[in-house]
């Protein structure tokens, strides 16, 4: 299994000022072969979405610890939808209450991830994700 | 290739996704997208130096400044930033945008960050390749930031006009073993973090080192300036050094040799690549042959592709 040649964006939308967690997926990513970009902290979802479509990116991974998940992931879909780029995968990960999952991927998320994932996990969900 | 470009408007996904193909294209397939290209004359400068010596960061500073120089409406820069690959998992973590906060968000900058794969030279796998893209979408000028650098990696000098090496402050002795490499190809030094209090003896003994060069080098002078790229301090120094080497470099040389410089590295890199390609892919006992079979069986293939690439 292996990540290589795969382009990911790691962005923090909204306020939160943690990314400890964001920067663990992302070297993650790394060791799974994959090309990480990580945006830095409290980007906005239009920034983030014009950051994915330059780098061309497969995925765009959202690290969220503020609780405004939902309004977010919306936000930035919009987003990519004006730049005509819905094709790029919406993946999350932080505190995301368990009611709020099924939501999110309505909204079109592939892939939600918590501390109750383990890295291997993520790493074999999002291999498979991305085989489909 | 067909121009991609209609002026004014920059499509940036398909730019994105060009330069994606790229660079995951093998010698043959970028033989097939480029191989009756005509390379360009747009301006680029390279910016190198050791990790952390403010390549990023500086590079913020300076694309805004310069941006001022084209045209409010139409002008517009690329930023290509190499990161280098992990030779373990092959992964990598591009983080050069972070330190580019003020042009980012800017729509008048395509910034595109690269991993270095196999390439050991400060640049990454298929730099001419991507340089030529960006070209094709007509920049008014590229910038190119090589992965953090040591003393020798300055193949940056071939891809690029203008060469900026960017020194810490405090590289001390690290300055004095430099004295044979990077130095010696550097169209600009710049001493950066230049508050800092080691600053002025390293640029003492860089101005030393250059005044040395000055039996080599046929016209062009060296210059050591001092920048704070985080203070934003020298930036119009640096940006008029890059004017006056550009000025010299249009001077100097025709736009047709610029253009015959640029396509002679990049047929170069392709040989390279496809060289590299059937090297990998040789059976093993092709090294069990003498040298010169090996090398015969070799020379041949890389023939087949050549002439398979002016067929196809």
């Amino acid at each position: 299994m292996s990540l290589q040649g795969k382009r990911f964006l790691i962005a923090k939308p909204g306020l939160d000022g943690h990314d400890v967690g964001a920067k663990v997926i992302a070297l993650a990513l790394r060791d799974a072969g994959a090309d990480v970009i990580y945006t830095g902290l409290r980007k906005s979802p239009d920034y983030i979405a014009q950051v994915a479509v330059d780098e061309d990116v497969d995925v765009l991974g959202l690290s969220i610890l503020s609780g405004s998940h939902i309004a977010l992931v919306e936000q930035t879909l919009a987003c990519l939808a004006a730049l005509n780029a819905q094709d790029i995968k919406i993946m999350v990960g932080g505190i995301i209450p368990p009611e709020d999952r099924e939501p999110l991927r309505a909204l079109g998320v592939v892939g939600v991830f918590t501390d109750e994932n383990t890295l291997d996990d993520m790493i074999q969900t999002i291999d498979r994700v991305l085989a489909q | 290739m067909t121009n991609p470009a209609t002026p004014g408007a920059l499509d940036r996904r398909a730019l994105a996704r060009r330069l994606t193909q790229a660079l995951e294209a093998s010698a043959h397939q970028s033989l097939a997208s480029f191989g009756k290209a005509r390379h360009g004359y747009t301006p680029r400068i390279g910016i190198t130096g050791a990790p952390g010596a403010g390549k990023s960061t500086l590079i913020d500073q300076l694309a805004l400044r310069r941006i001022e120089r084209y045209d409010p409406v139409t002008g517009r820069m690329a930023v290509l930033a190499i990161d280098p690959s992990s030779p373990l998992s092959r992964g990598s973590i591009l983080g050069d945008r972070i330190r580019m906060a003020k042009v980012a968000g800017d729509p008048r900058f395509y910034i595109r960050s690269v991993p270095s794969r196999r390439s050991q030279d400060g640049l990454c796998d298929n730099v001419a390749d991507l340089l030529l893209v960006l070209e094709g979408y007509r920049f008014d000028e590229i910038l190119l930031e090589t992965v953090g650098v040591g003393q020798a990696e300055y193949a940056v000098r071939n891809q690029v006009d203008t060469v900026v090496l960017i020194i810490p402050p405090n590289a001390g002795d690290t300055v004095q073993a430099m004295k044979a490499g990077i130095v010696e190809i550097a169209d600009i030094i710049v001493i950066n973090k230049s508050d800092l209090p080691e600053a002025d003896k390293t640029r003492l003994e860089l101005s030393a080192i250059v005044e040395r060069h000055r039996y080599y080098a046929a016209d062009w002078q060296p210059m050591v300036l001092m920048v704070s790229a985080l203070g934003g301090t020298g930036i119009d120094a640096l940006h008029d050094a890059i004017d006056a080497h550009q000025t010299w470099v249009r001077r100097t040389k025709s736009a047709d040799q610029v253009r015959r410089e640029r396509a002679r590295h990049h047929v170069e890199s392709l040989l390279e690549r496809s060289l590299r390609t059937h090297i990998s892919n040789a059976e093993a006992d092709l090294f069990e042959q003498s040298m010169s079979d090996a090398f015969q069986t070799l020379a041949k293939r890389l023939a087949a592709d050549a002439n398979q690439a002016n067929n196809g």
